[in-house]
């Protein structure tokens, strides 16, 4: 009994591991139910790359099996919420940084005021949202700027305010101040119609 | 009797020496059909054939491929014997993007990798074992699995 239960593992995880090449890698104990959670992603419309780099992650960390299964759950759990909030028509990587988001603290909501706000890819400017949450400016406070900005600032423009709100922190400024005061010039610039607003927003760049 | 049949039967058939003659005329008088000549058929579809290659050229060329810019990521790993680049762009596999060593007296280690445009989750695997974000980049999300990684975005434009 105990051999055919054996059997019939390897015989899922063969099978698993014959649908996606790539989980040949994962734990044997992980294969199965990682495949399954795939299954259902890709039935449910989600993409399902960003599940399978998941899995792979944890299997180069070393991570034992129950940990990857529930890394990807999650992350799979998010990716639906992201989609679910961005709307049907969102793109892959919309969905993925959309789930990084909401897993930075950012609320369903936030996703779709941007999704009404922008009517371009947004991507970026879910990446710029939890790239600033993750430099420890307050969720609120990444929210108002990024919603701000998404409306009227190309995605060179949002790069560029993270990477000025860091600069700004790493010199000494609160994250929650930094991010005002940038965003705050990143418009100034935006409407000055004599200059580009990534070129000059009347605020010294720094190197 | 049976002897006198035998013979019968052995004795040479007597053709009449104009049968070939009519056969031939009958088969003369027959319709002859058309021959069907492969190089016909591609005469008809050369036309669409020509059109099917050009639009494929054409969707091929005029195709954007997306912008690939090509990244360099840089770490300082004291006493380290390998550092490995991994991350969703190599499928976190330490084997596929080994980094070198900038300076053989120095612990800067280097690798420069094609990235498209997109936001990738990384970090650098050292002596096989030790997960050490990059500390130049932003934090990636928690993925669940203890130390965190790090994320860099490559804009299209």
């Amino acid at each position: 009994m105990k051999r055919l239960a054996l059997l019939a593992v390897l015989m899922v995880a063969t099978r698993a591991a014959a649908q996606e090449p790539r989980l040949e890698r994962v734990d044997t104990a992980a294969r199965a139910p990682v495949a399954a959670l795939l299954d259902s992603a890709r039935a449910a419309g989600l993409p399902t790359e960003p599940l399978i780099q998941r899995a792979l992650e944890g299997t180069t960390r070393g991570a034992p099996a129950n940990r990857v299964i529930a890394a990807v759950r999650r992350l799979a759990a998010d990716l639906g919420r992201a989609r679910e909030a961005l709307g049907p028509s969102a793109a892959p990587p919309e969905i993925e940084a959309g789930a990084a988001a909401l897993r930075a603290g950012a609320s369903p909501s936030v996703l779709a005021q941007l999704r009404r706000a922008r009517h371009q890819p947004l991507m970026i400017p879910l990446a710029v949202l939890t790239d600033l949450v993750a430099s420890g400016v307050p969720v609120d406070s990444a929210t108002a700027a990024v919603l701000i900005l998404a409306r009227t600032a190309q995605d060179a423009d949002l790069v560029e305010f993270r990477r000025a709100v860091e600069r700004d922190i790493a010199l000494g400024a609160s994250p929650a101040s930094a991010a005002t005061d940038v965003a705050r010039a990143t418009l100034a610039g935006a409407t000055n119609v004599n200059s580009p607003p990534h070129m000059g927003s009347g605020r010294p760049r720094r190197p | 009797m049976f002897d006198r049949i035998v013979a019968h039967l052995r004795a040479p058939v007597r053709i009449d020496p104009a049968f070939d003659e009519r056969v031939m005329a009958e088969i003369a008088t027959l319709p002859v059909p058309t021959p069907v000549r492969p190089a016909a058929a591609w005469r008809r579809l050369a036309p669409f054939a020509g059109l099917a290659v050009a639009a494929t050229a054409l969707v091929l060329i005029a195709r954007p491929t997306p912008p690939t810019r090509r990244l360099q990521f840089v770490v300082v790993a004291p006493q380290a014997a390998t550092v490995s680049l991994v991350g969703d762009f190599n499928d976190w596999d330490a084997a596929r993007t080994p980094m070198r060593l900038l300076r053989a007296d120095g612990p800067v280690w280097s690798a420069v990798v094609p990235l498209a445009p997109g936001r990738y989750h990384y970090a650098f695997l050292v002596n096989g074992s030790r997960w050490l974000p990059d500390p130049a980049a932003p934090v990636a999300s928690d993925d669940g699995f203890g130390a965190p990684s790090s994320v860099v975005t490559v804009r299209g434009t």
